[in-house]
């Protein structure tokens, strides 16, 4: 199969544009993952930067605005996105040195109370025997996990957080305490991140932040440490505030959307109720919302999944924001390229 | 008898959701919208807005979902980390009206109320007729006419009550709204309609079709529904008597009429040429054509009515054999035959 651009020709416009303030969000079940359009999103945004003189037409996509990159991954680590990216020609590590891109990790340190306990914020002492029940298997080839180490090896108990585990790694989120005084000490930590890519921005520089399934967060602490949906919303405001622009994956899988809001509230369990509340809270925010699952009709050797992208509920109906509804076939090829098409088209 | 129905109507309940959405004299002081993720409240805040700034009310906006200040509203005021107490406050703070002079109307839109009602922040001493309250009624001494505009994400999941013998809190909203409009897409409701002229099951969208990964269903080309534009407004409004009044209304979409506009765009959703399409001209009376003229004129039919059919007469019980005669007056064109007609 022929390669294909980094960039298919019928996303870009959805891939690029991103109004003041808004909010994309992409919803992914089980069979069909998110990774591949956030690393689009990704590239659509750093790719002219990082190639002077790029050869897939992205001059005017990007219309002459600049932007930086936040990754908050708490589903993936640093491996797995430094890896991927640069199958698309996209060396993370590099835009990083030059203050284009921050990851800040999610996932390896999130429930390590033995770096959580620095934090002046934490409430409540570290509990012994928490870590090894916590820690949280590494996703990614397997050889990621030698390479990295165990975490309470590597970070010294003092905790300096910057780049200290990975180079690369901007800051390493640690989740301490309970309730909304542990989302602000995590809020905190992204915001040092997004200052200091601001201090480095030129005119006219945008931030774009990228979370990647912040919905694994309020799974993993839920209503008995005073997390809900709402919370968990607040946070991701208190965010949106200070960049341009949000793209948020979150998991949209059967179970943990259509219990709760068929059933109502009384029907399900307590993770049903919040992920479906935040999810479809959060959908109401958003402007776009990028859905991808499985075709209806059972695998394909020539598709991986549909893509349809819906205006969400906040979308304002200006005539500035013209957001056209489609939806799309994709297929992930061997070599990582995806091809984007129409039904009925090849 | 329909087509007066529909004329009063027109007049009525046109005037009626025009009253409501300019505001004019408090007719609803607590209008709740329940909306969907199919047909978000969005627009018709929007065009609140619009309406409120032609009509020089103050608007207030409560944001527990917008991020920045819409155009056309005077106060903004961000909920994050707010607690219902404070969020009264600075609303009250938001607008100081002139203690003397004519009496000001004010607008609050609270865009989301689905967060105050889950959030972990808000303690069981939190009700929400207070909170209402305390919102619509001002601190000065200011006349000042109050609307709340309260959005509801219908779709959202709740918390359970913590009292399993309370009302959900979408029941409570219910109770204490004086007006509560239902939005849905004027696409589905189309397809809807469509369906149920055939007798079939009506289609559902988005969340309601319980399809993996899809939470919006909403594709502006629908088929077989063209390009249906707009929202449809159920409206039920609970008149002070206590009498209500249900009806649905069409609001254009935002583009089709300019921002100055001060004629109502609203229509009914009855007198909408999709939704009802128009009767054919009433070409009803042909008949089969045939050489033979198969109607009645007015006096067979007086003749044919005046028929005692035979078992009318077997009912008079005058005995065996006498029962069940054909009884027929002869007209003058009839002739009588004595060999037939032998009785």
């Amino acid at each position: 199969m022929p390669s294909q651009p980094p960039l298919p020709p019928l996303l870009t416009p959805y891939l690029s544009s991103h109004p003041d303030s808004s909010l994309t969000l992409v919803t992914s079940i089980l069979g069909a993952t998110s990774n591949w359009l956030i690393l689009r999103f990704l590239h659509s945004s750093l790719a002219s930067l990082w190639a002077p003189n790029p050869s897939f037409g992205l001059d005017e996509s990007n219309n002459g605005t600049k932007k930086k990159v936040v990754l908050i991954s708490f589903l993936r680590g640093w491996h797995f996105w430094r890896t991927e990216a640069k199958r698309l020609g996209l060396d993370l590590a590099r835009l990083a040195d030059k203050k284009q891109f921050a990851f800040i990790d999610g996932l390896s340190d999130l429930f390590n109370t033995a770096q959580g306990s620095r934090s002046p914020a934490n409430p409540t002492p570290a509990r012994p025997g928490i870590p090894q029940r916590t820690t949280l298997p590494v996703r990614g080839p397997p050889g990621a996990v030698p390479a990295r180490g165990p975490p309470t090896a590597q970070i010294p108990s003092a905790g300096a957080p910057e780049g200290t585990t990975d180079k690369g790694v901007a800051q390493t989120l640690s989740f301490s305490g309970r309730g909304v005084a542990a989302l602000d000490a995590l809020e905190n930590e992204i915001l040092a991140v997004i200052a200091q890519l601001k201090i480095s921005a030129e005119d006219g520089e945008e931030i774009l932040l990228v979370i990647d399934q912040p919905d694994f967060l309020l799974a993993a602490t839920g209503p008995s440490m005073d997390i809900g949906a709402t919370e968990m919303a607040e946070w991701i405001t208190g965010l949106q505030q200070n960049v341009h622009a949000t793209v948020i994956t979150l998991a949209a899988d059967s179970p943990l959307i259509h219990n709760a809001s068929t059933s109502g509230i009384q029907g399900s369990t307590p993770i049903e109720g919040e992920h479906a509340a935040f999810a479809i809270g959060l959908a109401h925010r958003a402007r776009s919302v990028m859905q991808l699952r499985t075709l209806e009709t059972g695998a394909a050797t020539d598709v991986s999944g549909v893509l349809r992208i819906s205006r969400g509920g906040g979308w304002s109906s200006g005539p500035e924001d013209n957001l056209d509804e489609k939806e799309l076939l994709y297929y992930i090829q061997r070599d990582g390229g995806v091809r984007v098409f129409g039904r009925g088209e090849s | 008898m329909v087509a007066v129905n529909l004329s009063h109507r027109r007049t009525h309940n046109l005037l009626l959701i025009s009253k409501l959405l300019s505001l004019r004299d408090t007719t609803s002081p607590l209008t709740l919208l329940v909306d969907s993720l199919e047909q978000p409240a969005t627009p018709l805040i929007q065009e609140y807005i619009r309406r409120a700034n032609l009509s020089k009310v103050h608007v207030t906006l409560v944001a527990f979902e917008t991020l920045k200040c819409p155009e056309g509203c005077d106060a903004f005021i961000s909920t994050r980390r707010k607690s219902p107490a404070d969020i009264v406050k600075e609303a009250s703070r938001a607008y100081q009206p002139a203690s003397t002079g004519p009496p000001k109307r004010r607008l609050i839109l609270i865009d989301a109320i689905n967060p105050l009602l889950t959030s972990r922040r808000v303690d069981s001493s939190f009700s929400l007729p207070a909170f209402f309250g305390a919102l619509s009624t001002p601190s000065t001494s200011a006349k000042l006419e109050t609307s709340l505009v309260v959005a509801y994400h219908h779709d959202v999941p709740g918390s359970a009550p913590s009292n399993l013998y309370a009302p959900s809190q979408f029941s409570m909203l219910t109770y204490l709204a004086t007006t509560m409009i239902t939005l849905h897409s004027f696409s589905h409701i189309l397809a809807q309609k469509a369906a149920r002229d055939r007798s079939l099951a009506a289609p559902v969208f988005g969340l309601e079709e319980e399809q993996e990964g899809v939470l919006l269903g909403r594709l502006d080309k629908l088929s077989g529904t063209g390009a249906a534009e707009g929202i449809v407004l159920e409206l039920e409004h609970r008149r002070r008597s206590g009498r209500g009044v249900l009806e649905w209304y069409l609001l254009p979409p935002a583009s089709r009429y300019s921002a100055r506009q001060v004629k109502e765009v609203v229509t009914l959703l009855d007198d909408n040429v999709l939704y009802n399409p128009p009767v054919e001209a009433d070409d009803a009376d042909e008949e089969p054509t045939s050489t033979f003229d198969l109607g009645l004129t007015e006096r067979q039919r007086r003749d044919r009515e005046g028929v005692v059919l035979p078992y009318f007469d077997a009912q008079n019980g005058d005995g065996p054999g006498e029962g069940g005669r054909i009884l027929y007056d002869m007209g003058e064109e009839d002739d009588f035959d004595e060999e037939e007609d032998e009785i």
